[in-house]
């Protein structure tokens, strides 16, 4: 799932004719300012990160004058919300706002399909609105088979009251969102509010757009958009996440090789696959180690991407020790895990008699990789010991080459 | 017995000239598992492993009675291979294939719910029944054994290798597996754990079942609910992976695409405290999922 910034998201809108403020990117006060005189007050000023909350946390405001428009970004692009720095504005008309409804697709889990929910009380959390007005919150589920009749679209803001002229437009906005969905291989696309103005036109106020990765393979405008591996963390990617994630895309459709970075701790994580790496981090903070990462390699990946995932892993200042530690692997070659972990020993000048290691790889060709594993001085178990009992070893070994292990540290 | 696959099923490969199918079809074949036919496009007459292979299904179809195919195609021939899949009346569909788009995979769900026919995955390692010397997909590679021996525990796993190692567990603790399933790793799946304990409740094969379980979705909500509807009554022993969640800001990924929490909910803690009000052997380490069994098996 991947984000998309606001002035994309309404860019696309555009695209579908669903109406939106007139509005530009800034990334200066004084660029704001000049922006904001072209559109004529007054106006909006909202800060660009791809995550939500923005109006709670500050980094919306409205200014009616120049001197409140330079005040405002000033003040909003000095900002960090939810980790991320706002270095750009956009600066949006402000509508004279009549009435707010609430409009959005995405898919619901339960049923298996497109859910489309609408309420004619626009511009509050959704959650908030569904808890204490249900009965002003219409759900409907879409056969993706099928698709959305034009009846239902009428059917919908109907049901919720819409009459007339607004009825039409809000029907005719509903049915081109869907397209927007379909075409754009959403996941969720939210126009929250939908205002009507004093003049009864419908505009889309703002709006939230993700994207499903697995999708951007045949969305290749909107994959320039978004930052992939964007849902594997909280924050901006850090430079490692990012060379990481380079890297593995070298050979896409073979194995994955995901690394996500923490704040401090000392044991260098390579695991997998999914469950296992779940499994194994529980184990280690549990028996009192610190890992410095998460990572989950899996899928029988080339050595090239196990030696760029351990160099990646074993780089991070801080990072004392390796735990590498997998299921009994189903296709997953420990021989090649273990050429392209030795190689990044190698590699990285560490010495493993000098260095805490402990590995647990059992599985296809584990024969072949205990041999490359032992050849190179590295304590090599497979399927003599269990997922925990190996990461029970790692925090004993770490407490061995570091006696003072347990009075904790920062790095 | 067993449930899903045994010495009946009749299984077709959809894309067995791949590199990895075909690797996997002589796998399978040196289990035991009936690979009767494979369909690739354009590849019709030629031979994988000895299995014939035939330009579409309906071909293979003329020849051969299927039941059971396992699509091992690319993520964007994926909708297209099941939607021949259902039209050609095969029963059991296994999706191996992982990061298919989301709106592709609500179509095949909801095919699947059209055609009355089941889905496994996608994102799955297979299904293997021991005892009848059937599996389907990579699972147990080319040393089965190793982790799948004949026995009474059904093993379901939201992960694809922890359907092994869990089901070494069993081996470990003295036990075998009935049948163990790897039900795939995202969110959107056609078989959740839920709709395989009524298979399980009549396996008379089947004594306990193991659950190997994640952070996200409702699934173990479910699967608690049916406990306390009388819908199973063997025992189940159930560890959720993942608890480090938690304490990491929501609506991160970790592990799995399904493994995602959202506004709070999906915590691994809260999942454990309710299968354990049901009347689940939770285990709060995995290794305890040994003495567990021994305890409930006697």
């Amino acid at each position: 799932m991947a984000r998309l910034l606001e002035h994309h998201s309404k860019q696309l809108l555009r695209k579908l004719k669903i109406p939106v403020p007139l509005g530009e990117i800034a990334s200066t006060p004084a660029q704001a300012a000049e922006i904001a005189q072209q559109i004529g007050f007054p106006v909006a000023v909202k800060g660009l990160i791809p995550v939500g909350k923005r109006g709670k946390a500050g980094a919306i405001g409205f200014a009616a004058t120049k001197e409140e428009v330079l005040q405002q970004a000033e003040q909003i692009l000095g900002m960090t919300v939810s980790f991320y720095p706002i270095e750009a504005l956009l600066i949006e008309q402000k509508l004279a706002i009549k009435q707010e409804l609430y409009l959005s697709i995405t898919i619901d889990k339960a049923s298996q399909s497109p859910v489309i929910i609408a309420s004619t009380l626009g511009g509050i959390d959704i959650e908030e609105l569904s808890r204490e007005h249900p009965e002003k919150v219409s759900k409907t589920s879409i056969d993706p088979l099928i698709g959305l009749p034009e009846y239902k679209t009428v059917e919908i803001w109907s049901d919720l009251g819409l009459t007339g002229k607004l009825l039409r437009q809000a029907s005719t906005i509903l049915m081109r969102l869907y397209q927007m969905f379909v075409n754009f291989d959403a996941v969720i696309v939210e126009i929250n509010p939908l205002t009507i103005t004093e003049e009864d036109a419908l505009i889309a106020a703002a709006c939230v757009l993700s994207i499903d990765e697995n999708a951007l393979y045949r969305q290749p405008e909107i994959a320039k958009m978004v930052q992939p591996g964007s849902d594997r963390a909280w924050r901006p990617l850090t430079e490692l996440e990012r060379k990481l994630i380079a890297a593995g895309e070298d050979e896409a459709y073979r194995g994955t090789a995901r690394y996500t970075e923490f704040n401090g701790g000392d044991i260098g994580f390579m695991c997998g696959g999914g469950g296992a790496s779940l499994l194994l981090m529980d184990a280690l903070r549990r028996f009192g180690g610190r890992p410095a990462n998460y990572s989950e390699i899996g899928g029988n990946p080339p050595e090239s991407k196990v030696y760029q995932l351990c160099c990646g892993v074993l780089s991070k200042a801080g990072v004392k020790g390796l735990f590498l530690a997998h299921n009994i692997t189903n296709n997953t070659q420990i021989d090649v895990m273990a050429k392209g972990v030795v190689r990044a020993f190698k590699d990285m000048g560490i010495d493993p008699a000098q260095f805490p290691v402990v590995v647990r790889e059992a599985g296809t060709h584990d024969e072949e990789g205990k041999q490359i594993f032992q050849a190179a001085g590295i304590e090599y178990h497979g399927d003599d010991i269990t997922l925990e009992e190996a990461a029970r070893l790692m925090v004993k070994k770490m407490r061995q080459f570091y006696p003072d292990y347990d009075r904790g540290s920062d790095k | 017995m067993a449930i899903l696959v045994g010495k009946e099923s009749t299984v077709v490969i959809q894309g067995i000239t791949g590199r990895e199918a075909s690797m996997v079809t002589k796998l399978m074949l040196d289990y035991g598992t009936p690979v009767v036919a494979g369909v690739t496009p354009g590849r019709g007459g030629q031979k994988v492993e000895g299995v014939p292979v035939y330009d579409t299904l309906k071909a293979a179809c003329h020849v051969h009675e299927l039941d059971t195919s396992i699509i091992y195609v690319p993520p964007a021939a994926v909708l297209g291979a099941v939607w021949e899949a259902v039209a050609n009346n095969i029963q059991l569909i296994l999706i191996v294939t992982e990061n298919i788009p989301q709106l592709d995979v609500i179509k095949i769900l909801q095919l699947a719910k059209n055609y009355g026919v089941r889905i496994v995955g996608p994102n799955s390692v297979g299904i293997i029944s021991p005892a009848e010397r059937c599996k389907i997909g990579a699972i147990g590679g080319d040393k089965t054994e190793r982790c799948f021996v004949p026995g009474c525990i059904g093993v379901i796993s939201r992960s694809g290798g922890m359907t092994a190692e869990s089901s070494w567990m069993v081996k470990r603790a003295g036990y075998g597996v009935s049948t163990s399933i790897s039900i795939g790793g995202d969110a959107l799946i056609g078989t959740p754990p839920q709709a395989l304990l009524p298979l399980f409740e009549a396996d008379d094969e089947t004594e306990a079942v193991l659950l190997f379980s994640e952070p996200g979705t409702t699934f173990e909500e479910e699967v608690a609910d049916s406990l306390e509807e009388g819908k199973f009554t063997k025992p189940l022993i159930a560890y959720v992976a993942g608890r480090f969640t938690e304490d990491m800001p929501a609506g991160t990924v970790f592990g799995h695409a399904a493994a995602i929490i959202e506004q709070k909910r999906g915590y691994p803690s809260a999942k454990m405290e309710r299968l354990a009000k049901a009347g689940a052997y939770v285990a709060t380490q995995f290794d305890d999922i040994i003495e567990l069994l021994q305890r409930v098996l006697g």
